[in-house]
This record gives C-alpha cells, structure tokens and sequence, in this order.
C-alpha cells in the first residue's frame, strides 16, 4: 500500500507561489490536481514523500504561505484512498 | 512597414510600437498554454496559473510592491479605478479628487455622488495642471476617507506632488488612490516609500503591453468590496465568492494571453532601467516644447519650463486655426498621428483655460526619434504660417 503527503491552499496563488518558492528547496514535490477524496478550496494540491511534509509545511510558513490543510492518502490501486487529516503543529506527528 | 506609421505621437492614448516580445507572448500562450488559470489542475491550467503568477510577481517587481497577492488585474486603469472607487466607498463618505481626473474618476464618482452615496469636492489645479495645496487643506472634513490622485495630467503631462499631497491626507487618516495611467513604466514608482494606498495602472501605455491589461494594487489593511463575483476555480461550493486577495477582487477567465504580453513589456523596462526610460523620454519632451516654444502663432499649455518635470505629454493650440483641422492636417499631408479635444478630462481643461475648445496633444515614446520630432515641428511651422494666412 502505498501512501503520499498532501498539503492544500486557500487559493491558485498561494498553490502557485509555494511552487515558486519551493524551487530552491531540495525536497521533491509535484503540483497535482486535488483528489476528490480531499476537501479544498484551491482545485491543486502540493504532493509530497510524507518524510518531508513537515519540513516543506516549515518553509512555506516561513515564507509567508497561506496554507489549509495536510492530508496523508493510502492508495491501493484505483480504488478510493483512505485519507488521514495530518496534525503537523510537531516534527514527531505523522512522519 | 510603413514609414508614416513610425511617426506616432500618441503614445499617451496607446503606446506603440511594443517591443517584439509583447507582440509574440500572447500567440505562444495561446497556442502552447491555453489552460484557463485556476480550473482543474492539468498541466495547461498549471502553465496558465504560472503565468498569471509570473505577471503579478512582474507588477510587484516593477512597484516595489512587498506582496504580491495585493496587485489584481483589470482591463485597463478605468477598471481598476472602478473597482477602487466603488468598493471602497460607503455610504455618507466625503470623497476629494484633483481638477487634473480623468473621466475615469470624475465618472464613477458622478455615478456615485447622483445616487447619494458620496459627496465630493475638487481641489482646484493650476494653469500649469498642479493642485492647490492650500485648498486641499481647507477641504477635509470630518467624513472624507479618500483623496484621488492623477499622478500625471494626460492633457498637460504635469507630474502632481504625490508626496505633499499623500502626507497631507495621511495626517487626516484619509486614503490615497493615485491614477498611474500615464506615468507607469515611465516614471518609477516605489508604493511603499510613497505610501501610496490604492495604485491603478494599464498595461497598454508605459507598461508597453497589449490593450485589455491592466490592475489595481491595494495596499494591506484596506480590504475592498468586490465589484465582480463568480468563477474564480476556488471554493467551487460556496455561493460566495472568495475573500481572500487576490481572487477576492478578481472574477471569470483571467486575460492570460493579454498577461503574457504584459510581462514581456514590463520586463523589457527592468531590462531597459525605468530610470533610462524616464530619461529618454523626458529629454525628448524636452527637445519638443523647446523647438515648439519658437513657432509664432503657438501656445504651449502646462508648466511654463521645458525643465519642469513632466511626462512625455505636450499640449498646445495654434492662434486662429481648429484643433480637429490641425490633426486632420498633421495626418493627411505629413503621417503624424496624434490626439486633438478634450482628452476625457474636462475639468482640466477649465484649469488650463482651454475649455471646450481643447488641444493638439503630441506624446512621444521610448522608440520616438529625434528625426521624428524634427519632421513633426517642420510641419507644425508650417501649418501656423498657414493659420497665419
């Protein structure tokens, strides 16, 4: 069963500018339509390893980002994933 | 191309020609991007999002502006100041605007004020196109909020003192909004240094971009009602549109290949210097009101020195002779292009004493040469012999 990090913005500007931001950063990510099992208000999404949500949650934060929300998503297959909302107020959480 | 084309004096309407960059821009986004920024999450869409992205970092860049989620496009400065004025006004507000407006303020704040939303008052400008500082002192009250501000005249070219007057409603709590129509691109502008409060822009005059491109920035803290509401890709289940800047203000399909040109004009003048820009352009102002200070039968109009800082914008009327004869005569016998009448901006000309008769207005730009100038007052000496009879 695979699983991947999510994080979500409030707006297509904000998705936009942590991609811009997010470019010097030696984590690996991907910007990625909002899959149906995740409520956001912006329709991309920000797709990460789940080792380095925390770290990228931190640098976004640090530049200002808005952000709405963390989502871990277990996949098998085509089937729909089960979704696990992140807390990510600590390093330790969710890893 | 045409060489009569290439003489083109009015750049303060539209500017052209744009660098070879604007025209490319928007057939490439067409073609290769072609997403509409903000749906779904393709990759076209992606490429569209960067894009409008890019455009707004661009704007922000070129103002000085720290964030740029405050700069939001419009068509053209007459949308953004629309959408300034009527949602930030509210009801029982005092509102003050310069005699040097454009229709663009006078009107929707006719709108307003002829629905009793607003009262306003003008501060009155000199023959030279400055306001009257000391009556904008006298005029506050106890209800004005905004102070509107043409930071160049497009009648006269008369640059206002932004600082002066920005302290002076500053010290009152009043807002500023400055009408950048005719100075960005041309003249830098740093809107935190400033404290400018409300900036609208188009991207088809300084900015050297296409037409339909234009914005409005708004400073933190000043949170406007939207004028327009609907798509925006975001909170698709709320049947309210979204509060958060810069989709607030913003709403249906962006201008993207419009954008994609904009950038390219505005990254031409980072890579130009807006300082070399400004430069160039005033010393070619400068050449023309001098050469046409000579020319018997010609009275210039806005500030009396050809060393007075203005625009590239020269105002004038030949002694006996109609200003719609003299362009149709400027055009037919020489291909020179240029703007005659009232420039949308009647209050202005009351201020400068050419109401309602109007003006020959001649606005060189950054491509303009001095030969061009040199053929142009050729032409105008003899066209004042010929009113001369």
């Amino acid at each position: 069963m695979a699983s991947s990090c999510y994080i979500t913005f409030p707006t297509i500007f904000y998705a936009i500018r942590a991609e811009s931001i997010l470019k010097n950063h030696t984590c690996s990510f991907k910007m990625v339509p909002v899959p149906r099992s995740i409520s956001s208000s912006c329709g991309t999404a920000l797709r990460c390893e789940c080792s380095d949500i925390y770290q990228i949650k931190e640098y976004l934060l640090e530049n200002n980002l808005e952000l709405e929300g963390f989502y871990r998503l277990e996949e098998e297959g085509l089937k729909t994933p089960a979704v696990k909302v992140l807390n990510l107020d600590y390093p330790e959480v969710d890893k | 191309m045409s060489n009569k084309l290439n003489l083109y004096f009015d750049n303060a309407a539209t500017s052209w020609p744009k660098p070879e960059a604007v025209y490319r821009a928007p057939e490439i986004q067409m073609r290769e991007a072609s997403g509409n920024p903000g749906r779904s999450g393709h990759t076209r869409t992606l490429e569209s999002d960067r894009l409008v992205y890019r455009a707004r970092e661009a704007v922000a860049n070129l103002f000085n502006v720290e964030d740029p989620s405050r700069v939001i496009f419009a068509y053209n400065a007459t949308d953004a100041l629309n959408i300034a004025l009527k949602g930030f006004l509210e009801k029982g507000d005092h509102v003050l605007f310069t005699a040097m407006e454009h229709n663009s303020v006078l009107r929707p704040l006719g709108r307003l004020r002829q629905e009793g939303t607003i009262v306003s008052d003008v501060i009155p400008c000199s023959e030279e196109g400055y306001p009257d500082i000391e009556s904008l002192e006298e005029a506050y009250r106890s209800n004005t909020r905004l102070l509107v501000v043409n930071h160049a005249s497009n009648v006269t070219g008369t640059i206002a003192p932004l600082e002066k007057l920005i302290a002076s409603a500053h010290k009152r709590g009043v807002k500023v909004l400055v009408d950048a129509a005719q100075t960005a691109g041309v003249i830098p502008i740093d809107v935190q240094k400033t404290g400018i409060d409300m900036l609208a822009f188009t991207g088809h005059k300084g900015l050297l971009g296409p037409t339909g491109t234009g914005g409005l920035y708004v400073s933190r803290g000043i949170d406007l009602k939207p004028l327009r509401e609907g798509g925006t890709g975001s909170q698709s289940e709320s049947d309210l549109h979204p509060a958060s800047m810069p989709e607030k203000l913003e709403a249906g399909t962006m201008n993207s290949a419009g954008l994609a040109g904009l950038i390219e004009g505005v990254n031409y003048i980072l890579n130009q210097g807006p300082e070399n820009i400004r430069q160039a352009e005033d010393s070619l102002r400068k050449y023309l009101w001098d050469k046409l200070q000579n020319i018997e039968g010609i009275t210039l109009y806005g500030p009396k020195s050809s060393a007075a800082q203005t625009v590239a914008v020269v105002s004038f009327t030949i002694d006996g002779a109609d200003c719609g004869e003299i362009g149709y005569i400027l055009e037919s016998s020489y291909g020179i292009l240029c703007r005659t009448g009232l420039h949308c901006a009647p209050l202005a000309h009351q201020a400068i004493g050419t109401f309602p008769e109007g003006t020959v207005r001649l606005s060189p730009g950054y491509f303009t040469g001095i030969e061009d100038i040199d053929f142009l007052v050729k032409a105008l000496h003899e066209i004042s012999k010929l009113a001369a009879g």
